[in-house]
């Protein structure tokens, strides 16, 4: 959909906030990285609600430019540094992973780039007690970064985590877990 | 001048670092306050660690600021032997790293010795530049080796820091490899002597350290690694 047709559409109704993973979910980190990546997708929800929404919700604003500014970043240290490496070690030539990586970690890159730009949207909103869709270029930032994230999510749900749950090994995951809760502040029970 | 933190509250109430300037003679203060401090909690401490020094590690790491070795890695003074250079190489012509490696084998005798590289190394990424930097190219030039042996494997990595990324852990593979064919680490294994040698990768984002399971504790072991692929697929 063009960011045009999505302000012409019917307004979103308001998506709720964004649910917190489970901390005992740590203990399964692919399960857990699939649950980031549905709670990746509630920030979506809300960033399009944003867009088009005309009133001010400070609240909504400040909560949702704090899961960028460290849960997404976080998120993507746990597949740059930690999960996209491994996969890199474990699979086999045939699993053809690394165009698919390559693409991932260009996608990152790009997400740093948009989510600094929602960030900037957001702390104008806030600023002005203004909401976003009434800033120039609100809209378009806010929906261009929800865009992107759910095209990135489908590809790593689609090709990734397959292959993470077919390769990684009961060692893997016990060490991939180990980091996810210390990236967290949670340490080793 | 270097720069100092001290703690205050951001606009939601989270503690947040503020930058203020250090002076050379706030270092020496905080060396005191340090040394007191370290007295108070044991004051046997420093008589002890005069005493002897007997590390069981050797850390090959990165000049790389961010990456204090004995921090990292939560082991006091006296605990680690460190050599740091720039992007964490051990060539087999450099005097300096040969001294350390003979000494740390031949009389600390440690029992394992750690190659450190951490990934957004800038010593990688000036490799990868494909710019002149100045003296530091030739000492790069065993990673610029690295990476343009495998250019076709690297250059599948779209994203250039992932690309950086990748290549920090092929170098330290390729020098987990060079100093387990050193001739001070063959000896000592000819010797019987207890001797592992290590690839690990540190974060600076997360200020965790990744195992890149190139582990080896013998002649054979090491034989296995060095025909074990490409560096890129250790």
């Amino acid at each position: 959909m063009m960011i045009e047709d999505h302000i012409r559409a019917a307004a979103p109704r308001h998506p709720g906030g964004i649910e917190r993973s489970p901390p005992a979910l740590l203990k399964e980190p692919l399960e857990f990285l699939f649950a980031e990546h549905y709670r990746h997708r509630q920030m979506c929800k809300i960033l399009e609600y944003l867009a088009v929404e005309p009133a001010f919700d400070a609240s909504l604003i400040a909560a949702t430019d704090d899961f960028i500014r460290y849960e997404l970043a976080l998120h993507v240290i746990d597949e740059e540094e930690d999960l996209f490496p491994l996969l890199r070690r474990r699979c086999e030539p045939d699993d053809d992973i690394e165009d698919v990586l390559g693409r991932l970690s260009a996608d990152h890159a790009l997400d740093q780039q948009l989510a600094q730009a929602v960030r900037s949207i957001f702390a104008l909103a806030l600023e002005r007690r203004t909401p976003p869709s009434a800033l120039p270029g609100g809209a378009e930032a806010l929906l261009k970064l929800a865009k992107q994230e759910k095209g990135h999510m489908a590809l790593e749900n689609a090709v990734v985590m397959p292959l993470a749950r077919r390769r990684l090994t009961v060692d893997d995951l016990e060490a991939l877990s180990l980091r996810l809760a210390a990236r967290r502040g949670v340490a080793a029970g | 001048m270097t720069l100092k933190r001290s703690a205050s509250a951001s606009p939601r109430g989270v503690a947040w670092p503020q930058v203020e300037a250090v002076t050379i003679g706030d270092l020496l203060q905080r060396n005191a306050h340090w040394a007191a401090t370290k007295a108070r909690i044991d004051p046997e401490y420093f008589r002890r660690l005069s005493a002897q020094q007997a590390p069981d590690y050797l850390w090959v790491g990165c000049s790389d600021a961010r990456v204090p070795a004995n921090e990292v890695v939560s082991l006091d003074p006296g605990e680690l032997f460190v050599h740091r250079n720039v992007a964490n190489l051990a060539p087999s012509q450099d005097a300096n790293f040969l001294s350390v490696l003979q000494f740390a084998v031949e009389v600390l005798k440690v029992k394992h010795v750690i190659v450190c590289g951490h990934y957004g190394c800038g010593g990688v990424r000036a490799a990868l530049s494909g710019k002149r930097h100045g003296m530091i190219d030739h000492w790069l030039a065993p990673i610029r080796c690295l990476y343009e042996d495998e250019a076709g494997y690297f250059d599948r990595i779209l994203d250039f820091e992932a690309r950086v990324n990748a290549v920090c852990e092929a170098n330290v593979l390729a020098q987990v490899r060079a100093v387990a064919s050193n001739p001070f680490v063959q000896e000592a294994w000819v010797r019987g002597q207890g001797l592992s040698v290590h690839g690990w990768i540190y974060s600076i984002k997360d200020g965790l350290i990744r195992d890149l399971e190139t582990s080896v504790a013998n002649r054979k072991e090491a034989t296995r690694l060095r025909t074990r692929g490409g560096a890129a697929h250790g």
